[in-house]
């Protein structure tokens, strides 16, 4: 009967934490400077650039309740889903840099709308100070269960013997699926076809399973049960380690390819921010993630934990953009 | 009938106080998010997810399956009491559900609407035990050229919504295209008509749009006392008569089929499925002609189909583990959460709990009857708010939703613009269904277009040579062919053409 009130005392509290939720708004300004060693203060503002439920947000959901407890502060999350994250990441640019704003950083997201002109973003590289990772979730290669592919070889074999005839889907233009061909297509001459489902995951998944794509490209963790169910078998992960979700596969460059791509999470400031609140979140974030509880509450959301610090994540940043721009002709002219 | 004796064992889970409470719980939380237009479920389930965790999984599962659910049945009752579409998936609603409403007839429309989800639901659960897989199965059949040439059959049946002038009618369904353009061009990776506003990259987001057109709209013609006021139904107008529940029939019959199988394919919202519901009693109820003035139809077929759909793309989770619409995904979120992996091995891994959930979905329907059928009472007294103050509520109530959409402003601007087209459109008698139509279908239909062409290679021949997609298209060009012929004949008999939306 206990558990049973409790519950319904959880149930209660959800319902008015909906409703404070949704109307929640941008709150800040005011005064409660940070740089004077009692930040936080006053409640902090996470802004996510997708809808609530997917997997950003659900990281970013887990990080601040954690968070909340390790900074004994009030931890907002808004979510402001639209144009990829753009919009967060104006919003977050424009902030004051005082600590009580900060935003959950995708990648390519991130990167993307600063190299693509076309989307006239107003914000750049510098206009962040990067806090701390929290996922980097690999893109995998998956093919049906019948195949004759068994390895990243046999793939790259095939899609040279016959360019462009074989299909593999994306989650979009110039998402880490289509920089995952370009760079395969750059490192090893195998030129494979993009299928682009802007709809995301869930319809590159449907259509592969339908027969309708022969190659599945997509986040390792999301791979896993569809490896389960004997729907799909993957036969190469784009990492220099093999994922903890799938252990038994391969990687492309054990197999001799130099193809690294993922997508990866984290968070991060406006420029401006003083230093010592960056680095008190971005400890307090490396602390959580440390935690095997933790950890293992970020493995069941299907989202792979892997720290990194500010200053390591800041040259991740640079090395993940130069990698981008340097495949962007290639995207942009597969198309 | 191995699942019937697994199902007769969720039930006893299901049917537990706790668990029962749980499903109650979900299904008034659902209907309360599902009020306000822009917070949907969706974002509700999202939200309530971390405070689930605490809870038993097959709790903690009803309870978001019910939300879900419920979510559907809150839109409804904004769409036919104040014309304000809580969701995409009931905007069509209001088309006739409000005109029920002006008539005093709020009570039958709702109560119908309840009834026929149940039905809907029920029925689609019903498949979901005992033909879940050859069902997944058919649906993964509609890959992308296949659902390019359905929704063309959707695009065939605007035909029947345009109404009497078919100028009008195509001005408006033109519009609802054009806006369904803006955005990110999905192959090319280009912003197109979006003026460089970020805001517009993934589109316009159609809650807004439909809010501001039917909610806004409303309140605009109503303010010049032109347009007629809803008025509170009395008691003995509150249950559907012999003769609603006779001409109801067939219609939840048509949607509880059209819902279930587009529930089916992966990745599309049941907003498709009450359109196609409602194009389709345009096309085929005996009484189309009274369709948009208020018939009962066009409640119970829309409202039918979206909870038929929303149950049958239960059936992709549980045996592919694909999540068919965003609601769906965050559902499964809580499945993972829970250390659960939704798919075909849960059935043998965890057969108690699955078949607990798939219980507490009869059970959630039924509840949601219950709950609801003598709720309508309760809500129809909103229409005895005194209008004056009711106007003022409605007007905030609009801006908020727009504005818990994506937390933007930018979206009131864009619901009040199309509340003044709204209003512009019901002073010179321009129909808003095919908008709503189009707006919908549009982004899905180029997708699907796309995806094909890059199937293909380029080749339009893969319409043709799938055979399902062929059999789309020719009854798309079916139907086009019928109504032009009819709507020829009738002129030429004299007979009076459609009535207006």
């Amino acid at each position: 009967m206990a558990t049973m009130r409790r519950s319904i005392a959880a149930v209660i509290a959800g319902t008015l934490l909906t409703a404070a939720t949704a109307c929640a708004q941008t709150g800040g300004g005011g005064n409660g400077g940070a740089a004077d060693g009692n930040y936080p203060n006053k409640p902090i503002e996470l802004i996510v650039g997708f809808n609530a439920g997917g997997s950003t947000d659900t990281g970013a959901r887990l990080m601040a309740k954690a968070l909340e407890k390790k900074l004994d502060a009030t931890i907002t999350v808004v979510n402001k889903p639209a144009a990829n994250s753009q919009v967060a990441y104006t919003y977050l640019s424009r902030a004051k840099p005082d600590g009580y704003t900060m935003a959950a950083v995708t990648f390519p997201s991130a990167i993307i709308t600063v190299l693509d002109e076309s989307r006239g973003a107003n914000y750049e590289r510098d206009s962040f100070v990067p806090a701390a990772l929290q996922v980097v979730d690999p893109t995998a290669v998956a093919v049906s269960p019948d195949s004759d592919y068994e390895k990243p070889k046999d793939l790259v074999n095939a899609a040279k013997k016959n360019p462009g005839t074989i299909q593999a889907t994306t989650t979009g233009v110039a998402s880490n699926e289509h920089f995952a061909l370009a760079q395969l297509e750059e490192e090893t001459g195998a030129k494979i076809s993009p299928v682009h489902f802007a709809d995301g995951a869930t319809d590159a998944t449907a259509a592969f399973l339908g027969g309708n794509a022969d190659v599945l490209l997509g986040n390792v963790s999301d791979m896993q049960q569809l490896v389960d169910s004997g729907k799909a078998k993957v036969i190469g992960v784009m990492e220099s380690e093999r994922s903890p979700f799938l252990p038994e596969v391969p990687t492309f460059t054990e197999s001799g390819y130099d193809v690294e791509m993922s997508s990866s999470r984290g968070y991060a400031f406006p420029a401006g921010t003083p230093d010592e609140v960056v680095d008190k979140v971005s400890t307090a974030m490396g602390q959580i993630i440390k935690e095997p509880e933790f950890q293992q509450k970020m493995k069941d959301a299907g989202l792979a934990p892997k720290y990194m610090n500010a200053d390591e994540y800041a040259s991740y940043w640079d090395e993940t953009s130069a990698q981008f721009e340097s495949l962007l002709p290639l995207v942009k002219e597969e198309k | 009938m191995e699942s019937f004796s697994f199902l007769i064992d969720g039930f006893a889970t299901a049917l537990s106080p706790q668990n029962l409470l749980f499903a109650l719980v979900g299904c008034l939380l659902g209907t309360i998010l599902g009020l306000l237009p822009g917070i949907g479920s969706t974002a509700g389930m999202a939200i309530l997810i971390p405070l689930t965790l605490s809870m038993d999984p097959a709790g903690a599962i009803i309870m978001l399956a019910a939300i879900f659910y419920g979510g559907a049945y809150g839109g409804t009752i904004t769409s036919v009491l104040l014309n304000i579409p809580g969701e995409g998936e009931s905007a069509i609603t209001c088309l006739d559900g409000y005109q029920m409403t002006l008539r005093g007839r709020a009570g039958v429309a709702l109560t119908t609407a309840g009834v026929g989800s149940f039905l809907g639901g029920t029925v689609a659960t019903i498949a979901l035990v005992f033909a879940a897989q050859p069902l997944s199965e058919l649906g993964l059949q509609i890959g992308p050229p296949e659902f390019f040439s359905l929704i063309l059959i959707g695009l065939a049946l605007l035909v029947g919504l345009v109404g009497r002038s078919v100028l009008m009618g195509l001005i408006s369904a033109c519009l609802g295209l054009l806006i369904a353009m803006v955005g990110i061009d999905p192959v090319m990776g280009e912003p197109r008509f979006t003026f460089g506003l970020p805001h517009f990259f993934d589109g316009v987001s159609y809650v807004p749009v439909l809010v501001g057109l039917f909610g806004l709209g409303e309140l605009l013609a109503t303010t010049g006392g032109s347009a007629p006021r809803p008025a509170a139904p009395r008691l003995r107008d509150m249950l559907p008569s012999r003769v609603d529940a006779r001409r109801s029939a067939p219609a939840v019959a048509r949607g509880t089929a059209i819902g279930g199988v587009i529930g089916l394919i992966p990745g599309v919202s049941s907003a498709i499925s009450s359109l196609l519901a409602y194009s389709t009693e345009r096309k085929l109820s005996r009484h189309r002609s009274e369709l948009g003035t208020g018939a009962v139809e066009g409640v119970a077929a829309p409202e039918t189909a979206n909870n038929s759909h929303s149950n049958a793309s239960f059936i992709p989770l549980f045996t592919l583990g694909i999540p068919a619409s965003p609601a769906i995904a965050v559902l499964m979120g809580a499945f993972l959460q829970n250390g659960l992996t939704p798919g075909p091995t849960l059935f043998t891994e965890e057969p108690d709990l699955v078949w607990a959930v798939i219980a507490s979905l009869f059970i959630g329907n039924l509840l949601l009857l219950i709950l609801n059928v003598p709720l309508v009472g309760l809500w129809t007294r909103i229409l005895a708010i005194p209008y004056s103050v009711l106007r003022a509520v409605i007007f905030a109530f609009v801006i908020i939703g727009s504005f818990a959409v994506a937390n933007s402003v930018a979206d009131i601007y864009v619901m009040i613009f199309f509340g003044i087209l709204g209003f512009v459109f019901r002073q010179v008698g321009i129909p808003l269904a095919p908008l709503v139509l189009t707006l919908i279908l549009g982004p899905f239909l180029e997708g699907a277009l796309r995806e094909s062409l890059q199937i293909s290679q380029g080749s339009f021949a893969i319409f043709i040579d799938r055979p399902l997609s062929l059999a789309f298209l020719i009854l798309a060009g079916v139907i086009l062919l019928g109504s032009v012929l009819s709507s020829s004949f009738k002129r030429k008999a004299g007979l009076p053409a459609d009535a207006e939306v």
